[in-house]
């Protein structure tokens, strides 16, 4: 155990314990799911773990972009609270976890700068991160311009994977290469992280993480091949060769133009109806995405059984809370668009009975 | 001093003459938590100018003092403390901002040299060192790039996308070299047959892989170049030294007068977004916020001084219902600051909630040293704690909070190990004022064990003071944490001590009832706090989901209320490893040496070094445990919104 073992532990664990039975039990979600509309939605949520942040603001002024916001601080809350407490050896682990939102943010900031959004409306997209970040989204989207902006990105992590992708953006005239640079650069550092690990520490952060990047690298593999149609050296270069699962062969494989539904059946044996998924990718592929969520969150669920004093906890806690944030986006477009259980309730990662 | 700093909510009506004064009055000593009332009180149509040109002065005094700090910046000029002088009243943008302006050009226009001139010295050194991995070679690229058969590409590459690369060309011959390898990037040379250009060029592109350029002006083979690119180094290197001695020029010049700029700016700044969240009426402008109850005789006399029309109503908040708005001010002495930062790592208390810093204060230094009773060892944690706090040794400066605590339960082990016996491990010096742990195990178990039956007491009775307070009837009398849950576990506690003591006096069947009945109450909390809140459907989730889930609960609550109690052995635990280690610790000293040779006090010392820095993080992490998960989830629910006042000065806030 790199990180402390027991004693390293024992805070952390008793912490992510308690958190973790913050989250929303079924009966919540299932009373949630229920809401006739959105106001109703909000004071259910309002009832749980979120109502603190959501109090935070006046009823009146809670959209739904207002309230999601609240939600997300209640994350990022949970994050810095997570990361001050875990061992120094394995924080490095949860902060590069961490960024998956600030790349979010970047992201958000540089698509803005092409459409020409206002600040207003790029503020209200972006993750409440506080000081945890690294630049500074106002003073970028104000820079004007993309290549002004990613200048202000020097001396962080981002900058050296950017000024190879501002070559490319320049050319093209397409965010693309720089959206793939800082998902693949992202991606390398979490499992480079997660790999520098030892012991059980080691096992848990690549079986969590791990699970995340073959969701993510299967995908993208799709992705390319069924609607980006890029070239099999492409495919290559803009996917990982690493996985809990998936090896670099199988990617490869896809990237060759093999049958993909077979060697998702292969990998996922226990997911079904692969061949119609995969039929009509346009409706086919979110659902195969929700599938690998359901699969990233059972993983995750197995991190609290057995021996708790290492990593796993905390970084299955993280993303735990993560996808429960991810149906509560779910829940409020659909309450305020007033969509039917059938339509939504399908849709939703933690399964809720129609 | 149990519950945080009482609040009074003031609303304030005030005539716009008087606007600028009373506005000073509250932002000028950190004890007025502002509300946003510009949404109730928008004011008519006609108001709106008067609205509008105060949101425009607020953007305007932030965008003067960015900019007035991107030019102290430039200059490397301090900010400074809040000045001494007294400011009048908010002053007029258009009336400094030529003089910003006038200091912005002189600066940015020499400040934009040093930029642009350190940019191409980069762009420079870039093309160097490309250069450097290639200058033995004594042939013209430019030849290889226009080939006729031969695709190729000299350039740079993400060091993580090599291997990428090399994959994604597995099915065409090529040649792949790497010419010089950085920590981030590497440069390296790809060739090809011409048939194939279509696909090297797509993995190229894909890789990120960027041809290297060759600056334009620059003639020759590589050597050649890396010549004239080292003259030109020189030459700009040069002009940024004369271009930053002219700029230090410039700091000793205005430095003063950005320094008074800055405060003027930053005052009016913050002055002018708090007019902005005034409410508006036709001639007057609504305040509404938070004071400490404390201060709010001394803000009315100034308010009444500024403004003698000023109409001020002042609503004080009690502590009962819930005031999910009410900010909450933790104002603990300096010597229970270490103690606040670990409640408030925790949680932040509600207003009506007790703050639990008194009782952390105490509690958390005793269980620190009953598990780490040593009269030398705490002595030394006492004095590197109190080095800590004094923020004298430089390295230890960013642990500074934490000095206190560790000061205060240095001390506590310190007083445990005269109860002990024990001092630097040794257990026949100091005759034991209590017991010694490690000679009356199940003694010292036992007594740890009824200390956290005390505690969870403790933790019962405020988790249902505070339920009491917020009126939360529902959850006080049924929740597992409420009457309902301490009834259940009292009773499971008399349950053991009837079968243990035979002279138990209340009978076995009046327990057995109580327990049963709280045990139901448990069981069924969800419906009954819902009957009493009134709260509609009773069962959330079906008849059948609540019939699994409730007995499983309860089986849960009373599972954790023993496991709760159980956790505390561990105090007693500790105290025994404690001197089990010491013990051990002798045993390798005698190995090492005879006794009161050098090599036994070696050993000795190194041991006691490892005991203070390995056991007492150790004691301190189970300290914690013990105080957030057994003690805290009990009572402290937290969820307080953070006491925020208008400040002029940064260090007014918590």
């Amino acid at each position: 155990m790199s990180g402390g073992g027991v004693s390293g532990y024992a805070a952390i664990h008793a912490k992510v314990r308690a958190m973790y039975s913050n989250l929303l039990s079924v009966s919540e979600m299932i009373a949630l799911a229920d809401s006739p509309d959105f106001p109703a939605l909000i004071a259910a949520l309002k009832r749980t773990g979120y109502g603190s942040y959501l109090n935070q603001v006046k009823d009146k002024d809670l959209t739904v972009q207002h309230a999601l916001f609240q939600i997300k601080r209640r994350l990022a809350d949970a994050f810095n609270s997570v990361i001050q407490m875990t061992p120094g050896a394995v924080r490095p682990l949860l902060v590069q976890l961490f960024r998956y939102y600030e790349i979010g943010n970047l992201k958000a900031v540089l698509r803005g700068i092409v459409t020409g959004a206002e600040w207003d409306r790029i503020e209200a997209v972006l993750y409440p991160l506080g000081e945890r970040t690294v630049f500074t989204p106002q003073g970028m989207l104000e820079s004007g311009n993309v290549a002004a902006a990613v200048e202000l990105l020097r001396g962080t992590s981002y900058y050296e994977t950017l000024s190879f992708a501002m070559r490319r953006y320049n050319a093209e005239q397409s965010l693309f290469p720089i959206e793939v640079a800082l998902d693949l650069a992202y991606w390398r550092g979490l499992w480079q992280e997660s790999v520098q690990l030892a012991g059980q520490d080691r096992e848990q952060a690549l079986r969590v993480v791990g699970s995340l990047v073959d969701m993510n690298n299967l995908i993208w593999a799709i992705r390319y091949r069924v609607f980006h149609h890029v070239s099999e050296e492409e495919l290559i270069n803009y996917t990982l060769p690493f996985g809990y699962h998936i090896r670099d062969e199988d990617i490869r494989a896809i990237a060759a133009g093999a049958e993909i539904a077979p060697i998702v059946r292969r990998l996922y044996p226990s997911i079904s109806d692969v061949d119609v998924m995969l039929e009509d990718p346009r409706s086919g592929l979110p659902l195969l995405e929700l599938k690998l969520k359901r699969h990233v969150m059972e993983r995750c669920m197995a991190a609290f059984v057995g021996n708790p004093f290492h990593v796993g906890v905390a970084l299955a806690y993280l993303v735990l809370h993560d996808l429960e944030i991810q149906d509560l986006v779910v829940l409020m477009e659909a309450k305020t668009s007033q969509l039917a259980d059938e339509q939504f309730r399908p849709y939703m990662i933690r399964e809720i009975p129609v | 001093m149990f519950f945080p700093k009482a609040m009074t909510e003031i609303e304030l009506i005030v005539p716009a003459k008087d606007l600028l004064p009373v506005t000073k009055v509250l932002s000028g000593h950190g004890i007025f938590h502002q509300s946003d009332s510009s949404y109730s009180y928008p004011g008519a149509e006609s108001e709106k100018g008067a609205s509008e040109s105060w949101q425009n002065k607020a953007a305007a005094f932030a965008g003067l003092e960015r900019r007035l700090q991107l030019t102290m910046q430039s200059l490397g000029i301090e900010e400074g403390d809040t000045p001494a002088s007294d400011f009048e009243t908010i002053t007029d943008p258009s009336l400094v901002l030529p003089e910003i302006e006038r200091i912005e050009l002189e600066v940015k226009n020499m400040n934009d040299q040093v930029v642009t001139t350190q940019k191409n010295l980069e762009g420079l050194h870039a093309y160097l060192s490309q250069l450097e991995s290639i200058q033995d070679v004594p042939a013209d690229f430019s030849a290889l790039r226009d080939s006729k058969y031969v695709y190729s590409v000299l350039g740079m590459i993400p060091a993580a996308n090599v291997d990428r690369l090399a994959t994604s060309l597995s099915r065409i011959p090529h040649v792949f070299l790497t010419l010089r390898s950085e920590p981030q990037k590497k440069v390296v040379w790809l060739a090809g047959a011409q048939a194939n250009a279509d696909v090297l060029e797509r993995a190229v592109r894909s890789s990120y892989l960027n041809p290297l350029s060759l600056p334009v002006g620059y003639k020759g083979t590589p050597a050649e170049i890396i010549k004239s690119i080292k003259a030109d180094i020189r030459q700009a290197e040069e002009n940024i030294v004369q271009w930053r001695k002219a700029l230090s020029s410039m700091a000793v010049k205005y430095g003063e007068d950005l320094r008074a700029l800055y405060w003027q700016i930053h005052t009016s700044r913050i002055m002018s977004d708090a007019i902005v969240r005034y409410g508006r009426l036709k001639y007057t402008y609504v305040i509404v916020g938070w004071v400490l109850s404390d201060e709010l005789e001394v803000l009315v006399q100034r308010l009444k001084q500024a403004s003698h029309e000023i109409l001020i109503e002042t609503f004080p908040t009690g502590r009962s219902g819930h005031h999910r708005s009410v900010p909450v001010a933790l104002r603990h002495s300096k010597w229970l600051r270490p103690f606040q930062m670990l409640v408030t790592t925790y949680a932040r208390p509600r207003y009506g909630e007790l703050d639990p810093t008194w009782i952390i204060a105490i509690m958390f230094p005793v269980l620190f040293g009953a598990m780490f009773g040593d009269v030398g060892q705490g002595l030394i944690l006492a004095g590197l704690g109190a080095l800590m706090a004094s923020g004298k040794v430089k390295a230890l400066k960013g642990m500074a909070g934490l000095g206190g605590l560790i000061a205060v339960c240095g001390l506590s082990a310190t007083v445990f190990g005269f109860l002990y016996g024990s001092i630097f491990g040794f257990e026949d010096i100091l005759h034991p004022v209590w017991m010694s742990p490690l000679h009356n195990i199940m003694q010292i178990l036992t007594v740890a064990v009824g200390a956290g039956v005390v505690l969870l007491n403790l933790a019962f009775l405020i988790g249902i003071m505070n339920n009491a307070i917020s009126r939360d009837w529902g959850h006080l009398i049924f929740s597992h944490n409420g009457v309902a849950g301490y009834l259940l576990y009292l009773s499971l506690l008399a349950l053991l001590a009837a079968n243990f003591l035979p002279a138990f006096p209340i009978p076995a069947s009046v327990v057995t009832i109580l327990a049963v009945g709280s045990a139901l109450a448990v069981m069924l909390s969800e419906v009954l706090i819902h009957l009493v809140e009134r709260h509609r459907p009773l069962l959330e989730g079906g008849l059948g989901t609540y019939f699994i889930q409730a007995p499983v609960e309860l089986f849960e609550a009373v599972i954790s209320m023993l496991s709760n109690t159980l956790s505390f052995v561990r105090v007693g635990a500790f105290a025994v490893a404690h001197g089990g280690l010491s013990s051990a610790i002798f045993i390798l000293a005698g190995l090492a040496g005879g006794e009161g040779g050098i090599g036994y006090w070696i050993v000795v010392l190194i041991g006691n070094i490892f005991i203070i820095g390995f056991e007492g993080l150790i004691v301190g992490i189970q300290t914690m445990r013990l105080s957030y998960y057994e003690f805290f989830s009990k009572f402290f629910s937290g969820g307080g919104m953070r006491f925020e006042p208008l400040t002029l000065n940064p260090g007014d806030k918590e």
